[in-house]
């Protein structure tokens, strides 16, 4: 059943996140420095708004946690991006947060570790491996074709 | 994930997008109310109640679960309602509104069209690629143009409203240029095809019939100075137009309009425009018209070309009557010191009008070569100024006056075709100046020298340079000679003999004049001593050639040193034994030919101030029945009397008849050795040929007539050099 609702769903693997994911497949075990990025993806503090890119930006899980991170690492993912730098002044925008009623807070979690991990070794200079869990790999990449990330 | 928010499962079921839509039928049609509402009031201004994430959210589950289409169509149809709203809110903007509302109106539309395709953004990149639709951004555009551009009641007026506008401001009137800069960019927006067909192919129609009218209408109206300064202002605002409002890819198109409407349709109106046209503009130096003329007419095809061609013919006409205006003629100086004059101020106008161009420097270089080779005497006057120069003219002057003035000579020098003439000639002034002393300066004298080495090689001053050898070593001999022989000498006058090599110099041989016979003694003692240290030499006096001082006491014993020519001191030594004599007298006593004898006797009696001696009858030319008197009552200021001879300058009618003569015999060895050179190495060759190798090789000394190489063939076949074909009369055989 896994696979047969699997198919019905039309990803386009673009992005590189899906591609990481796909190329991990389901046994993507991975240990690496990226845990230190996420740490600091748990500040709550500092509360800053200015340009487009300086400032923090608020994501809500579905169960209503907050997670404050730093426009920049929230501008990885494209549909952010769109999001915070669209005119017309959306209701995010205007208020600095934005909710997912469709993402639980384990995998926003984890999208916000890897948002600090690529933005940090996107570059490639240097490398490291972000750790996924198999038993989310599937959630995650939804959360990503998603985000566009 | 975007399946829905239940808390994680350790084992993934997703079947819950299933269940939704199973569930709820209605669920695309409700979605997408959602999503047209949201357009609307993103049209309206009003989004800052929406909220992103939802909206993007919705769309991407429309698409995700296959209602792409539907969004698609919808999104299609619901901005095609509001762009037909906009366009009668247009339509409707009063006057000069129209362009305000137009843009006000684009520029909602494209910041709409932003938002749109923002939260539309997994459409965009899943939906529209795989099912081949055009992309949200373009497909605003393509609806922008489709039902704003091109609505009949915009459509027309718009272009209209540009053109009026843009008429205007040629007219002098202010535009606001950045709202013309907006419509103008919203137009390539839509893509180049638009800007061109709806704007810039209809602008450039109406620029052309503009610029037509103005054109007709200042020609008739200005000179050609004023003219080309209201083409060159009109020609840079509509640069200027361009890099303010409109594309960069115009500028190209609009500049060729107002070259050809102009410039080009009137180029030779104004070129030839009486009082004004180009040939005021270069008599006037109007450096700043012409180099307008100039930068306007590059611009255009055969622009550059008219106006040389004018120029051309200007200089050649002018030139022609320049040198074959006998007013000029008569003081070769002058006629030289023109020329340089000419080419000089064309030459700067070229300089400062024509940027240097060099088509233009040729065009000068072949017109001069033109019209010095008009008059065949140009040789000989340039040599004549050279002369006068280093006689008098560059005293005082520094190193590099002289040098640019020797300079600009050989700029002359390059243009004749007769080089050889110019040497024979520059070989007699030489030989004067040598002989008598004059050279102001011997470095100038070697300078030019180097200078028609450099130009004409070796051959062609070897000559010459064995003229200033023999001044040396003559000078070397008398010191000799004097170290010698002075016991022998006693008190005798003092001899300064210039021993000229046969060949180098141009001596005519002309007899020898009976000296005084203290001079012949000392003469001949010169000879003894010569011949006796170079055996086997011949030693010939050129008494035409000399100089002498001598002093002379007057009337009231006033005693003057005269310098005069030897053929002068022979006449003034015959009155030291009687007081008059008669012309046939003097010529028996001194053998002088007739023609020296009488341009002596004319210098000697018929020159105010140099008169020291007396003619009777009194007049100024000398006829054989006049007779001859030691002028008692001579006076002057000066202890040293200088008396020339009365020479022309310049050559008379038959001297320039020998001089020619002697060259075109000068000619004919070397064309045959031309013609022998040619044939040695090609063995067989046609008549033709032969003709144009012969004037090739010798162009750098002067232009053969074919004639004459004709006869030097015919010689050359005599004396069994050559020898015709015999099945092919027209083809020379060279025998070895």
């Amino acid at each position: 059943c896994c696979s047969s609702s699997s198919v019905s769903l039309s990803f386009v693997v673009s992005s590189p996140l899906i591609q990481a994911l796909a190329r991990e497949g389901i046994q993507a075990v991975m240990v690496g420095k990226g845990g230190e990025a996420a740490a600091s993806a748990q500040h709550k503090e500092e509360h800053e708004e200015d340009g487009d890119m300086v400032g923090v930006v608020k994501l809500i899980s579905a169960e209503g946690f907050e997670f404050v991170i730093d426009k920049k690492a929230a501008m990885v993912s494209n549909t952010l991006r769109n999001m915070l730098t669209s005119p017309g002044g959306f209701a995010e925008t205007r208020e600095g947060e934005v909710r997912f009623p469709e993402i639980s807070t384990a995998i926003l979690e984890k999208i916000c570790q890897y948002f600090y991990w690529s933005l940090h070794y996107a570059s490639g200079k240097e490398t490291a491996e972000f750790p996924i869990e198999p038993e989310i790999t599937l959630e995650l990449m939804m959360a990503a074709n998603y985000l566009d990330t | 994930m975007s399946g829905g928010g239940p808390p994680r499962k350790r084992n993934f079921k997703i079947e819950a997008f299933k269940h939704r839509v199973e569930l709820d039928p209605k669920y695309a049609e409700r979605t997408w109310k959602v999503l047209e509402h949201a357009i609307h009031e993103i049209y309206n201004h009003n989004a800052s109640g929406l909220s992103f994430e939802e909206l993007y959210r919705s769309a991407y589950n429309m698409v995700l679960h296959k209602y792409g289409e539907k969004l698609y169509n919808g999104l299609e149809s619901t901005m095609t309602w509001r762009l037909k709203e906009i366009s009668k809110s247009i339509e409707a903007a009063q006057g000069g509104l129209f362009l305000e509302e137009l843009n006000a109106k684009w520029m909602d539309h494209n910041k709409a069209l932003q938002m749109i395709r923002d939260i539309l953004m997994y459409m965009d990149r899943t939906y529209v690629p795989t099912s081949h639709r055009t992309p949200v951004h373009e497909l605003g555009l393509n609806l922008w143009r489709d039902h704003i551009i091109h609505y009949p009641m915009i459509h027309g007026r718009l272009l209209d409203t540009l053109l009026d506008l843009i008429h205007r401001e040629r007219m002098g009137e202010v535009i606001n240029r950045g709202l013309m800069r907006s419509i103008t960019k919203m137009l390539m927006d839509l893509g180049p095809a638009v800007y061109q067909d709806d704007f810039e192919k209809p602008f450039l129609e109406v620029s052309a019939s503009f610029y037509s009218g103005e054109s007709q209408e200042f020609i008739e109206c200005c000179d050609c100075g004023n003219y080309l300064k209201k083409a060159e202002r009109r020609l840079n605002e509509e640069m200027e137009r361009v890099s303010h409002y409109l594309d960069a890819g115009s500028e190209a198109k609009i500049t060729s309009v107002v070259e050809k409407e102009m410039i080009a349709n009137h180029m030779h109106r104004l070129v030839h425009m009486e009082n004004s046209g180009l040939v005021n503009m270069l008599i006037d130096d109007k450096y700043e018209d012409l180099g307008r003329m100039y930068t306007l007419f590059r611009r255009v095809p055969d622009g550059l070309s008219t106006i040389r061609d004018m120029m051309t013919s200007y200089l050649r006409e002018t030139g022609k009557h320049l040198v074959t205006d006998p007013e000029r003629l008569k003081d070769p100086v002058e006629f030289v010191q023109c020329l340089l004059n000419e080419k000089d101020k064309h030459d700067k106008i070229i300089n400062v009008a024509f940027g240097n161009d060099k088509t233009f420097q040729n065009a000068l270089n072949s017109s001069f070569e033109f019209f010095i080779n008009l008059n065949n005497r140009s040789p000989e006057f340039i040599s004549l100024y050279v002369d006068d120069k280093l006689r008098k003219g560059l005293k005082g002057a520094t190193e590099e006056d002289v040098e640019g003035i020797l300079d600009k000579v050989m700029m002359l020098f390059r243009y004749l075709q007769e080089k050889d003439v110019f040497e024979k000639y520059y070989k007699q002034h030489l030989a004067k100046r040598l002989l008598s002393g004059k050279t102001v300066s011997d470095d100038a004298e070697r300078s030019m020298i180097v200078k028609l080495k450099t130009e004409c090689g070796y051959q062609f001053t070897s000559k010459l340079e064995g003229m200033f050898t023999d001044m040396k070593t003559s000078q070397d001999t008398m010191q000799d000679f004097y170290a010698k022989k002075s016991e022998e000498l006693g008190d005798g006058p003092t001899l300064d003999v210039h021993i000229l090599t046969t060949g180098s110099w141009p001596t005519q041989p002309s007899p020898p004049c009976s000296l005084p016979p203290e001079i012949l003694a000392v003469c001949e003692k010169f000879r003894g001593y010569y011949l006796g240290t170079h055996s086997g030499r011949r030693l010939t006096w050129q008494t035409n050639m000399g100089t002498a001082d001598i002093k002379a006491t007057f009337g009231k014993s006033q005693k003057h040193e005269l310098n005069v020519s030897t053929y002068q001191m022979c006449v003034l030594m015959l009155f030291n034994t009687s007081d008059g004599l008669s012309y046939k007298d003097i010529e028996q006593a001194t053998e002088i030919p007739s023609t020296d004898l009488k341009r002596c006797l004319q210098s000697l009696a018929c020159v105010k101030g140099k008169n020291v001696l007396r003619k009777e009858p009194m007049s100024k030319d000398i006829s054989e029945d006049d007779t001859f008197y030691f002028n008692d009552k001579f006076t002057s200021k000066l202890v040293k009397v200088k008396i020339g001879t009365v020479v022309a300058a310049k050559e008379s009618e038959p001297e320039k008849q020998e001089t020619r003569q002697r060259v075109e015999e000068d000619r004919k060895p070397q064309i045959e050795a031309a013609i022998v050179r040619i044939m040695k190495s090609r063995r067989v060759l046609d008549h033709n040929s032969i003709v144009s190798e012969v004037t090739k090789q010798l162009q750098a000394r002067f232009l053969p007539n074919p004639v004459i190489i004709k006869k030097r063939i015919e010689s050359l076949i005599e004396r069994e050099f050559l020898e015709r074909d015999k099945a092919d009369r027209k083809l020379y055989r060279y025998l070895a």
